[in-house]
């Protein structure tokens, strides 16, 4: 049974709603600014875009936890919603010449819509059939991007223009500090509107659809409107990370947006934890470093067996599905689970509990 | 106690990276990454250069053999001493032809300070352009896509051989001298590699003036079998299969048209126009033709002589290595001449300085091998030229020497 924080005492409603309610919470969070307010500085550039590409992971895991774990709505169609954000953006500011905040914001509103409309079926297909339903979502959004030569003048991919601030190019040398900060202040937003949204009644009316919806309904829940709302409101996320992708990497090709990726933020949230937002950064985190960390390993010891760093590919390849299979085993509510369990033990130590 | 060791190996492979990054964040160059074991060796003469390889992914049955030749070359070049003293330090990684992947490793190797990079495929190709253009970095890749030939669009990147659209018109000029109302069928991968000459050569058809029909099939990766897509190209009335794909789905193609006994002629573009198709084809692979830039090792030519003298000394068998790492090895020649003439011209060796020596530097002479390659600061296009060979006695047999697209 998890240990609880003692000796508080709520005198208002406000003060019982808060995020954070301990010295120790408050004391983490402190050195958690710290830390990510010194990181970028102790990171070279190569640390640092992996760093980068994991706030984009982040912002869109956050999004499909809030359709898969809290909402119970399965979804395969990540991938395919990463696309519409990117394409919209990319389109929006190359070519129809919309400054890029706009264009963002234009993204993340049409994913949303297309993400109500791929909810439709979600009103009366639950389980595997509906994740079967948002698969033929995303083969339906890559037929597009793939087939539909217009999106890309013919070229099958889009360049889009470095990214402007002011006026001015974000130049090469500060290439990656600048979109650290730029994701960061969005992931951070991301993160904590998602964990405000689960303090509000709509967030919890997702709960409530997830957890029973004959008895949601009974309590007065609107379970057509609450999986829609969910719906739209994942998407939103994911168009932002696919906005985010789309400016950040400067191309938008829909190689990055296959059935594969789809496959690989559901990894993110099961690792992480299903259910929880700080669960889907852990996530993000874990399933992005793993290839580059096991490529570091290999190179590691290269000199000394050179075997095992010849096997990396199928080391790389077979390590993605055995993180998932010991998770599953061992940690099915994933590192989110794990870190609670790592403070309780260090809270109440030496005693178990 | 499980959970508990998972929990403490959870916390390890996210502190892991940030230790690393603090070790190595003060100095850039000193930098471990791709080659940490080369960079211990390397000197500040050294220059470095990153290689993107596909050993694992879709093509790498083909891709395999070409970075082994372009590492062979530097090898061989190092041990004669390097560029003007300075030996090449090359890195080359894995990225299973993911575009994320070969994003990765292109930002390490701009951390680790390379001078340029020797790409892969045409997705990837495509996808860095930007990137590639921003940092300045000379790319040269194993994609012949004609979109990255133009430098007004894509000014550092360098394709030393005919593009596959130039590959495709010689192709078809082929079909149409041999059967003018031919009907053809394209197969390609389905991917920007295999998308890449398409248009062209149905703009080739049409502004020849050819009778051919020309139809397109994308062949989907992973698959066993293609009967289905041959049916299709016999209700066409095909009798030409022109295939933009790697060697092992070609033989594919190849075993299955064998099987079903069709009347159609393969025309395979530089990726199956190999030995290895031959070889996984067996006697299906006989009387098919092939559009290959590259000479392989069994139509000796001057340029062969050096590569093979290597493999010799190496213990290497070329003939099984075949044409891709006589490929590799040219293409990675091409760049160190381009890096000889920058620091032969007495320039700081900079990404524009070699920019600058590839578009001016003189035709470079392969021996026969490819080429005359030649690029210009309107043009980034190396050649124009490619060998046509046809599949006899389960060897590559020339049938035409340097075959450009009719003018």
């Amino acid at each position: 049974m998890p240990s609880t924080a003692t000796g508080i005492y709520h005198t208002s409603y406000g003060s019982e709603l808060r995020l954070r309610h301990t010295h120790a919470e408050k004391i983490r969070l402190g050195i958690l600014v710290v830390a990510l307010a010194v990181l970028p500085f102790t990171l070279d550039n190569y640390w640092l875009s992996i760093v980068n590409s994991i706030g984009i992971a982040a912002i869109g895991a956050v999004g499909l936890n809030i359709l898969v774990g809290f909402t119970g709505q399965i979804s395969m169609g990540q991938g395919g919603f990463l696309a519409v954000g990117a394409f919209t953006s990319a389109l929006l500011s190359s070519r129809a010449g919309l400054p890029v905040p706009l264009s963002i914001a234009a993204a993340v509103m049409l994913t949303a819509s297309v993400g109500v409309v791929v909810g439709l079926p979600a009103l009366r297909l639950r389980g595997l059939y509906l994740a079967i339903a948002t698969l033929a979502s995303q083969q339906i959004i890559e037929f597009v991007i793939r087939r539909w030569r217009w999106l890309t003048g013919g070229q099958g991919f889009l360049d889009v223009p470095r990214l402007r601030l002011v006026g001015l190019e974000i130049p090469r040398a500060h290439f990656e500090l600048t979109w650290y900060a730029i994701i960061l202040a969005l992931a951070t937003l991301a993160v904590l509107g998602a964990r405000n949204v689960f303090r509000t009644a709509l967030g919890r009316s997702f709960m409530a659809v997830r957890d029973h919806e004959i008895a949601a309904a009974t309590m007065g829940v609107h379970v057509t409107r609450a999986k829609l709302t969910a719906f739209a409101l994942s998407s939103g996320y994911v168009g932002l990370a696919g906005a985010l992708t789309a400016h950040y990497t400067e191309t938008v090709t829909w190689e990055r947006f296959t059935i594969d990726i789809s496959v690989q933020y559901l990894a993110m949230i099961i690792v992480g934890g299903l259910g929880s937002v700080a669960g889907s950064v852990y996530g993000a985190a874990f399933l992005m470093l793993l290839p580059p960390v096991l490529a570091e390993l290999a190179t590691a010891v290269r000199d000394k067996a050179p075997f095992l760093s010849e096997q990396l590919p199928a080391v790389q390849q077979a390590a993605f599905g055995l993180v998932i299979i010991l998770f599953l085993l061992f940690e099915p509510r994933g590192l989110d689970r794990s870190w609670r369990r790592a403070r309780e033990y260090f809270a109440c130590w030496p005693f178990r509990y | 106690m499980m959970k508990r060791l998972l929990t403490i190996a959870g916390a390890v492979m996210l502190l892991l990276p940030a230790c690393k990054g603090e070790s190595g964040g003060t100095d850039g160059k000193n930098d471990k990454g791709a080659g940490a074991a080369e960079a211990k060796k390397e000197t500040a003469k050294d220059i470095s250069l990153g290689v993107l390889a596909d050993l694992t992914g879709a093509t790498a049955d083909v891709s395999r053999p070409y970075n082994e030749g372009m590492l062979a070359y530097i090898d061989n070049l190092n041990s004669s001493g390097g560029v003007k003293g300075r030996k090449i330090n090359a890195m080359s990684e894995d990225y299973a032809y993911k575009v994320p992947a070969a994003e990765e490793k292109y930002k390490k190797y701009v951390q680790a300070g390379v001078i340029a990079i020797e790409g892969w495929g045409t997705g990837d190709s495509e996808a860095l352009r930007g990137k590639v253009k921003g940092d300045q970095l000379p790319f040269m890749s194993a994609s012949y896509a004609e979109v990255l030939t133009d430098p007004a669009q894509s000014p550092y990147n360098f394709v030393v051989a005919p593009t596959y659209s130039d590959q495709i018109r010689v192709a078809l000029d082929r079909i149409a001298a041999e059967s003018p109302n031919a009907k053809v069928a394209v197969f390609h991968h389905d991917s920007p590699f295999g998308n890449a000459p398409i248009e062209d050569g149905e703009k080739w058809v049409k502004e020849r003036g050819y009778k051919l029909g020309y139809k397109t099939y994308a062949m989907k990766t992973g698959s066993t079998d293609f009967v289905g897509l041959l049916q299709q190209a016999k209700d066409q009335g095909a009798t030409f299969i022109v295939t933009q794909n790697v060697s092992s789905p070609a033989a594919t193609v190849a075993r299955d048209l064998a099987a079903q006994k069709l009347n159609m002629k393969m025309v395979c573009l530089n990726w199956c126009s190999d030995e290895l198709f031959i070889k996984l084809a067996g006697q299906a692979a006989e009387g098919h033709w092939m559009v290959q830039p590259f000479t392989p090792p069994s139509v000796p030519k001057p340029g062969h002589d050096t590569v093979r003298a290597y493999c010799k000394a190496k213990n290497i068998d070329l003939e099984a290595k075949g044409l891709h790492f006589v490929q590799g090895w040219y293409t990675m020649h091409i760049m160190a001449k381009g890096l000889e003439k920058t620091l032969g011209d007495g320039k700081e060796l900079t990404g524009t300085n070699l920019r600058a020596a590839l578009e001016t530097m003189e035709a470079v002479d392969t021996g026969g091998v490819i080429g005359p390659v030649k690029f210009s600061a309107e043009s980034h296009r190396g050649a124009t030229a490619s060998g046509v060979y046809k599949v006899e006695g389960g060897k590559m047999v020339e049938v035409a020497a340097a075959v450009t697209p009719k003018k």
